[in-house]
């Protein structure tokens, strides 16, 4: 990446393989910008780390934290040695006017940040539980890229669990909705995956349920 | 480069749902940005002021306009595409500095709507959070980031509910961490067991707390081979699910699971077409339980069953008992008015 940052030398910060850059719950007060190393995002759930990305040098993590200080919503862990620029409030003004183009970057990032929350919202605001859960699938479902839209059979490797979480509900009732689901016959559960056999007969059921 | 372009009053720029690569600024006239609440779906008037930028977002994000932009008053706008704008915005910070304060407003905004909306009681508070996170790296002997979990517990909740406990295992992961070495040693007092002690210790504490959070994560064996039984009726394996099922009702595990997969063996026989079965099962169960939650659907098998075997009387009688009933799911309603118009129809 070519950019000014030298200057900016003194805001940089070091990680050794292993460490915690920070860690799921933590009150943010700094983002971070990668210079040199990966940094893995991961959270725990249950028994396991479940790893969400895995993060590139020029990528930016953590930018929620400028927002307010919300607890971190998942663990940064520095997969080899890292090399970070810490961005926080007080420096945030000064490197952003230095760096246009990490300016733009994160502006970038807020648009998507924008879109995935409104994208939330509208599952949230349904006040059909199983509305919720077929737009939660609906959702997923735009952000991978399918391979084939000739027919409306989707397979998601996701667990009744993590469904439950995006459509705002506990896990028990998401597994009672997908059961519901299954035994209409439009979602199949297996161990690692569901398959949502026609995702176009869930589009129509959501808008059906949706304020207008 | 940038073009002007003018439009007509009541001409439309793009429409809600075009995909876009363009953004603009408004140079005279007025613009106005409609959409619904997401909430309400009341209808908002955004009015764009001059000089102003509009379609930033979804040009930049790449996705789907959010909002009519409708010309109220004959407008000249200045049109960018991406690459175009992105080099306005290198060269001039203060255009993304404005931006960026108007973005992260919109995104607290929207935050603060969505966690308001989650449900409250799934997830801990970052206070339990924090120490649990701690104590998995405990169980996993990654004892370094044991230390950086209860250290930073410490410093944000000193005087903490778990301010004792936590003090306590930062100094013995400090300890392990030296003497034996991250992922190595044996576990830490009150971590035996490995990774499987979390059900016991970690139960009993979510149970007050987190109760539906941690519920969800440590899923009880009932639980899981009850699952493994949904799975396997959801394939139509019947015979399998019906073994699977039974093996759960009769393992005297948790009961909620118990209880449901009793209820589910009865689908099971009625999958297998054993129909005698099926009446046997479900009256015996509504004898043992008068107030099943699924009673409705129990008597809706009650009544296929009696249907297929022929008992058209009986059958009719269940049916025409289901439908007097408040409360009854409208999936379930609209299968027994199919079932009685099966019935008339014979």
């Amino acid at each position: 990446m070519d950019m000014n940052l030298a200057a900016f030398e003194r805001f940089a910060v070091h990680f050794q393989k292993g460490d915690l850059l920070f860690c799921e719950y933590e009150p943010g007060d700094a983002f971070y910008l990668i210079q040199k190393g990966r940094v893995q995002i991961s959270k725990i759930m249950g028994d396991i780390e479940k790893t969400i990305d895995i993060l590139q040098p020029g990528e930016i993590f953590g930018e929620m934290a400028i927002l307010e200080e919300a607890p971190r919503s998942a663990n940064a862990v520095a997969l080899d040695d890292v090399k970070v620029l810490e961005f926080n409030r007080a420096n945030f003004e000064v490197l952003m006017r230095g760096n246009p183009q990490i300016a733009l970057k994160l502006l970038k990032l807020f648009t998507k940040r924008i879109y995935d929350q409104r994208r939330r919202f509208m599952i949230l605001t349904l006040d059909d539980v199983h509305a919720k859960v077929a737009d939660v699938f609906l959702m997923i479902d735009e952000s991978q890229p399918s391979k084939d839209v000739g027919t409306g059979q989707r397979v998601f490797y996701t667990t009744p669990d993590d469904i439950g979480h995006w459509a705002g509900i506990s896990p028990e009732k998401s597994r009672e909705v997908l059961q519901h689901f299954v035994s209409q016959r439009r979602v199949e559960i297996y161990q690692d995956r569901i398959v949502v056999r026609n995702i176009n007969d869930f589009a129509r059921f959501v808008n059906s349920r949706r304020k207008r | 480069m940038p073009k002007a372009s003018t439009y007509k009053a009541n001409s439309v720029i793009y429409f809600q749902g075009d995909v876009g690569d363009r953004i603009y600024i408004l140079q005279s006239g007025t613009v106005s940005l409609n959409s619904n609440d997401i909430e309400t779906g009341e209808e908002i008037h955004d009015q764009i002021k001059t000089g102003e930028f509009f379609g930033v977002k979804s040009a930049l994000g790449k996705y789907p306009r959010e909002e009519n932009a409708v010309v109220l008053t004959d407008a000249a706008v200045v049109v960018f595409s991406v690459p175009e704008f992105e080099q306005l915005a290198l060269s001039n910070t203060r255009i993304v500095m404005k931006m960026l304060k108007v973005f992260s407003n919109q995104l607290r905004r929207l935050h603060t709507k969505v966690s308001g909306l989650m449900q409250g009681g799934a997830q801990s508070s970052p206070e339990d959070g924090l120490f649990r996170i701690g104590e998995y790296y405990m169980r996993k002997k990654q004892y370094a980031q044991a230390v950086y979990a209860f250290n930073k517990y410490l410093t944000y909740y000193p005087s903490g509910r778990h301010q004792a406990e936590a003090s306590r295992h930062a100094e013995t992961a400090e300890q392990f961490a030296q003497k034996y070495g991250s992922g190595k040693g044996p576990a830490a007092p009150g971590f035996q067991g490995g990774s499987h002690g979390n059900g016991e210790t970690d139960g009993g504490r979510n149970a007050g707390g987190a109760a539906s959070g941690g519920g969800g994560q440590n899923l009880s064996d009932s639980a899981k081979a009850y699952y493994e039984a949904v799975s396997s009726f959801s394939r139509e394996e019947f015979a399998k699910a019906l073994e699977q099922f039974k093996q759960v009702a009769a393992s005297g595990g948790d009961e909620e699971y118990v209880l449901k997969s009793t209820f589910e063996i009865g689908r099971c026989l009625f999958g297998l077409e054993r129909y005698d079965a099926v009446i046997k099962h479900y009256t015996g169960l509504i004898q043992k339980f008068p107030k099943l939650p699924d009673l409705t659907e129990a008597l809706f098998y009650l009544g296929r069953a009696y249907q297929e075997s022929g008992d058209t009387a009986r059958a009719a009688s269940f049916f025409k008992k289901i439908l007097s009933m408040e409360d009854v799911d409208e999936g379930l309603r609209r299968k027994v008015n199919k079932a009685v118009r099966a019935l008339e129809g014979n």
